[in-house]
């Protein structure tokens, strides 16, 4: 079966969460073929994964540099462009109910476009801006609270041609499209739709949509800007889950978004993460000293200040308790390390908190607590977490994303930026063997049970097969 | 806008206090204080609640601590609640900002040279040297500018390496150009080798000195230039004695030696491609401008051309220097029309104001341009009024204006390739240095008119193609 695997900005070409999973599907199973379509930023990257035999082909769909060459549309070409201008534009000043539907079909009709013309530059013409200029800054200046300005114009025509780029590249040909994100990762997905009819699965680990609205909050951009491009990728995302013949979450938290985005319940299956369980075997005795141990990228999103809040609290009780935190700054967030360091030196802490850096197995910073703590602002359904439950460590973690899910009551979940909350639950735990040994192989059998690699591939194996010759997610749902 | 999109999620929100309505005293009066900024900057409620969400919040604690079904729910009422106010993101660092100690520096460049030719003249006597330097300045002017458009495209990039190798070869290649071009001309008029090893070392200089400005050495070239510039004008105040001038032709070949040293010593460690064919074929128009901007500041003083038979063009010698000297003022005044034009895109919505006020400050720039050129050739001719070099003339005036239209026209010249504008310029530049060919024999009436004719053509062109915003992204 040949499946084509949509992803942005991660696998093969960068390391983190999403990647492992991609590798993971991908030589779970060696029975398909994978063409794998990346979106990528320049097309200068290089992959960082080994590629398995089954992959049979990556493409680089790059979002930025100069664009996919092609001719200048000529004057047919530009006339034909401006009508599907004005209706994108159009939909993203539309309020109302009806522009969802609108979105999916002016998306539909630049992706005609783009297969036969050169839709960047057809953005890039002269009468193309003076156009959108027309009807996004000129004629609106009641219903925003600030007016764009040319400069914002040209910003926003910029964003919206940089993210339709992926409709410019021929479609791939395969018998499922899985996109692994939504949003702009999705687009490549839907040409395979639109081309060949085959099947989508959008999967999702954290929601794209509430990581862009974040991640504008402290973007370079003005409130049109923003509010444009914003509404651009709701549009999406809500396309991508109509569209979508499965919604596969990696926990049911993220369910909470998709479905007040407009997915269908239906549709939605959760499928956890899963390790495998010959690299993490039980543990067999603990360290010498109470130690908390810590496993990630060191970066804000993490909240590394309230663990280290919390373990000063957990010193104070406890003069013997030692931190260790395994993992390295991604580049350029060096300071964010510092930060760090400064604080725990603040606190008092800064003798026993021990910043450990990447570790080559990543099994001995589990093995280096007694509890292993996760602190995030944010998660999907962390490995970290499901790896020290596997080797039978109980944790103390954040309830945010799947957490809780994971969790359950095999560790000790606590609210996120509290420092006291944390500090409490560590205590307890390292003040109670017998606690500690009845919650550690509580998750190791937990995650045993639920989130074994083996399981997900399976699950996405059943999915493909079953997408892929076009029936239904659920057989009721045929006879009913 | 805001919410519209979440038109039919919208029902389940409870009543909730209206614009002038003092709100209602629950815990949400705190809330709005404390996400105040994210809720009046929101571009809808899902960016509420994502923040909410990134806060701690949970549909549990939402519904147990203010009785909303979810998170989505109470950012409803949060954005209902709080007006928007957007916060301005904070400025980006204005890339067209400029002190006076640049241009001024480069302007300085440009024309110190000039002080080479009075204290290397015994050696380039004759026909056949002029000739020889002519073709050193054409070539070497042409590929310069070739090698710079290159060296900035990788500069561009932010690939220091790949900068460093580019220059390095194109100095390497363009030296070896200008070497064979001089063969070749020094074969053809049988010029004395001073004049051909005069001719090597000016293309040396001005490849070198292209190095150190894309690498933004510049301050090095004062060094590069020292030796020569002190000996020439230590000539010029002795009264140019004859028994000094071999001495002072073999200072001058420091300058160009110094300054491939220099060249080659700062390119060290470069790495990646040097060239790339399309960038070799997108680095041709500036070429070609290098060499119609030498042809046409070279016209008036190459005897076949516009020189007359008289031989030393006193206007072209007054105007030459100050015209060099400019080319600092026509620097900053293309930062400043730049910073100008930046400033008007941020601050207007509509193309038919921008279009009009940007044409405005084009002109204005022309004219800041004029009137410094203006200002510093008066000062040249009055300097050689009363030091007695030359007196006033005729046909001073119709050379100077001839040159000043120049001015003009190169600094529009420059400013339309700044911009994207990179074909038409040198087009209307063959055509004018092709008219002052054609008219020659009209003398300086045909210079000043085929000058004046370029600057008016090249001012309509770009008040055309520069009142378009799409051209200053």
């Amino acid at each position: 079966m040949k499946v084509a695997l949509m992803t942005e900005g991660t696998y093969p070409h960068q390391f983190g969460g999403v990647s492992v999973w991609c590798d993971q599907l991908v030589r779970g199973m060696p029975g398909h073929d994978f063409h794998v379509v990346a979106l990528v930023a320049t097309g200068a990257e290089r992959p960082a994964w080994e590629l398995p035999a089954n992959v049979a082909s990556l493409v680089g769909v790059p979002l930025w540099g100069a664009g996919p060459a092609g001719r200048r549309p000529g004057r047919t070409a530009r006339r034909r462009f401006a009508p599907l201008l004005a209706e994108l534009t159009g939909v993203l000043a539309d309020g109302s109910a009806g522009a969802a539907g609108r979105f999916g079909e002016i998306l539909r009709a630049l992706f005609e476009y783009a297969q036969q013309e050169c839709l960047t530059g057809a953005f890039g013409t002269d009468e193309a801006f003076e156009l959108f200029t027309r009807l996004w800054c000129g004629s609106r200046a009641d219903t925003g609270p600030v007016r764009p300005s040319l400069q914002d114009a040209l910003t926003a025509m910029q964003l919206l041609e940089h993210s339709l780029r992926p409709l410019s590249h021929p479609p791939e040909y395969a018998d499922v499209a899985h996109a692994v994100t939504n949003g702009l990762g999705v687009l490549p997905a839907l040409t395979v739709k639109w081309r060949h009819g085959r099947p989508v699965i959008v999967t999702e680990h954290g929601i794209y949509l509430r990581e862009q609205y974040l991640h504008a909050r402290r973007g370079p951009y003005r409130w049109p800007v923003k509010a444009l491009y914003l509404r651009f990728l709701h549009h999406l995302c809500a396309l991508g889950y109509r569209e979508a013949a499965v919604i596969t979450p990696g926990n049911v938290y993220n369910t909470r978004w998709e479905q007040r985005l407009g997915a269908s319940g239906a549709v939605i299956k959760t499928v956890y993460n899963g390790v495998d369980p010959q690299n993490f075997p039980a543990f067999e005795g603990e360290p010498d000293v109470p130690t908390i141990s810590w496993v990630g990228r060191i970066d804000p999103i993490k909240d590394l200040e309230t663990l280290i809040r919390a373990f000063a609290l957990v010193h104070e009780a406890m003069p013997a308790a030692r931190l260790r935190l395994f993992g390295s700054p991604p580049g350029g967030r060096e300071g964010y390390l510092r930060q760090c360091k400064d604080l725990a030196a603040e606190l008092g802490v800064g003798e026993v908190t021990g910043f450990e850096g990447r570790v080559e197995n990543i099994r001995d910073a589990y093995e280096a607590g007694h509890v292993v703590v996760l602190s995030s602002l944010s998660e999907g359904f962390p490995y970290s977490v499901l790896e020290a439950m596997t080797c039978g460590r109980p944790c103390v973690a954040t309830d945010v994303g799947g957490v809780t899910e994971a969790i359950a009551d095999t560790g000790l979940v606590v609210p996120p930026r509290n420092p006291r909350a944390m500090a409490e639950a560590c205590l307890r735990l390292l003040g109670d063997g017998e606690l500690r040994r009845r919650l550690g192989s509580g998750a190791r059998a937990r995650a045993l049970e639920y989130f074994t690699v083996d399981q997900a591939v399976e699950t996405f194996d059943e999915l493909y097969e079953r997408i892929g010759s076009g029936l239904p997610l659920h057989y009721a749902e045929v006879a009913g | 806008m805001s919410a519209g999109t979440l038109s039919g999620l919208q029902q389940a929100a409870p009543p909730s206090g209206l614009p002038g309505h003092p709100a209602p005293a629950d815990g949400i009066t705190g809330l709005c204080e404390q996400f105040a900024d994210v809720c009046r900057s929101a571009a809808d409620a899902l960016e509420i609640a994502a923040a909410l969400e990134f806060d701690g919040l949970n549909d549990q604690a939402v519904k147990a601590k203010y009785g909303y079904a979810d998170v989505f729910d109470l950012a409803e009422e949060l954005h209902r609640r709080v007006p928007l106010d957007p916060a301005e993101p904070p400025a980006e660092p204005d890339p067209w900002r400029l002190g006076p100690g640049r241009p001024t520096l480069h302007g300085l460049l440009y024309s110190l040279p000039a002080l080479f030719f009075p204290a290397a003249a015994g050696l380039l006597s004759g026909p056949a040297s002029i000739t020889v330097l002519l073709v050193s300045m054409l070539v070497s002017w042409s590929a310069s500018q070739g090698l710079a458009y290159l060296g900035y495209v990788r500069l561009g990039r932010g690939d220091d390496a790949a900068t460093k190798r580019t220059l390095r070869y194109g100095f390497a290649v363009a030296a070896l150009g200008v070497a064979v071009a001089l063969a070749v001309a020094g074969l053809v008029t049988g010029a004395r080798t001073t004049a051909l090893v005069f001719g090597l070392g000016q293309g040396l200089y001005l490849l070198g000195a292209t190095v150190l400005m894309v690498l933004r050495a510049e301050r090095l070239l004062l060094l590069v230039l020292a030796p020569g510039c002190l000996a020439g004008a230590g000539f010029l105040a002795l009264g140019r004695p004859a028994g000094l001038a071999a001495a002072v032709g073999w200072v001058l070949v420091v300058t160009p030696l110094l300054g491939t040293a220099l060249a080659f010593r700062l390119t060290r460690g470069g790495g990646g491609r040097p060239f790339v064919r399309t960038e070799l074929a997108a680095a041709v128009p500036s070429a070609v401008f290098g060499l119609l901007a030498a042809a046409l500041i070279a016209f008036p003083v190459v005897p076949s051309w516009g020189a007359g038979p008289g031989g030393v063009n006193t206007g072209a010698l007054l105007a030459a220097v100050p015209l060099s000297l400019s080319m600092g003022a026509a620097e900053w005044t293309l930062f400043w029309y730049r910073r100008r034009s930046r400033r008007l895109l941020r601050s207007t919505g509509r193309l038919r104001v921008f279009g009009r006020r940007v044409r405005l400050v084009l002109l204005a720039a022309l004219t800041q341009y004029l009137v410094a050129t203006v200002l510093l050739i008066a000062a040249a001719t009055a300097l050689a009024w009363t030091s007695g070099l030359a007196g006033p003339d005729r046909g001073t005036a119709g050379q100077i204006g001839a040159y000043l239209a120049l001015g003009g026209a190169m600094f529009l010249a420059l400013l339309l390739q700044t911009m994207g504008s990179r074909i038409v310029p040198p087009a209307a530049c063959a055509a004018a240095f092709a008219v002052e060919l054609a008219c020659r024999g009209f003398g300086v009436r045909a210079q000043l008119a085929a000058m004046a004719g370029l600057l008016l053509f090249l001012c309509v062109y770009a008040l055309a193609v520069l009142g378009k915003a799409s051209r200053h992204f």
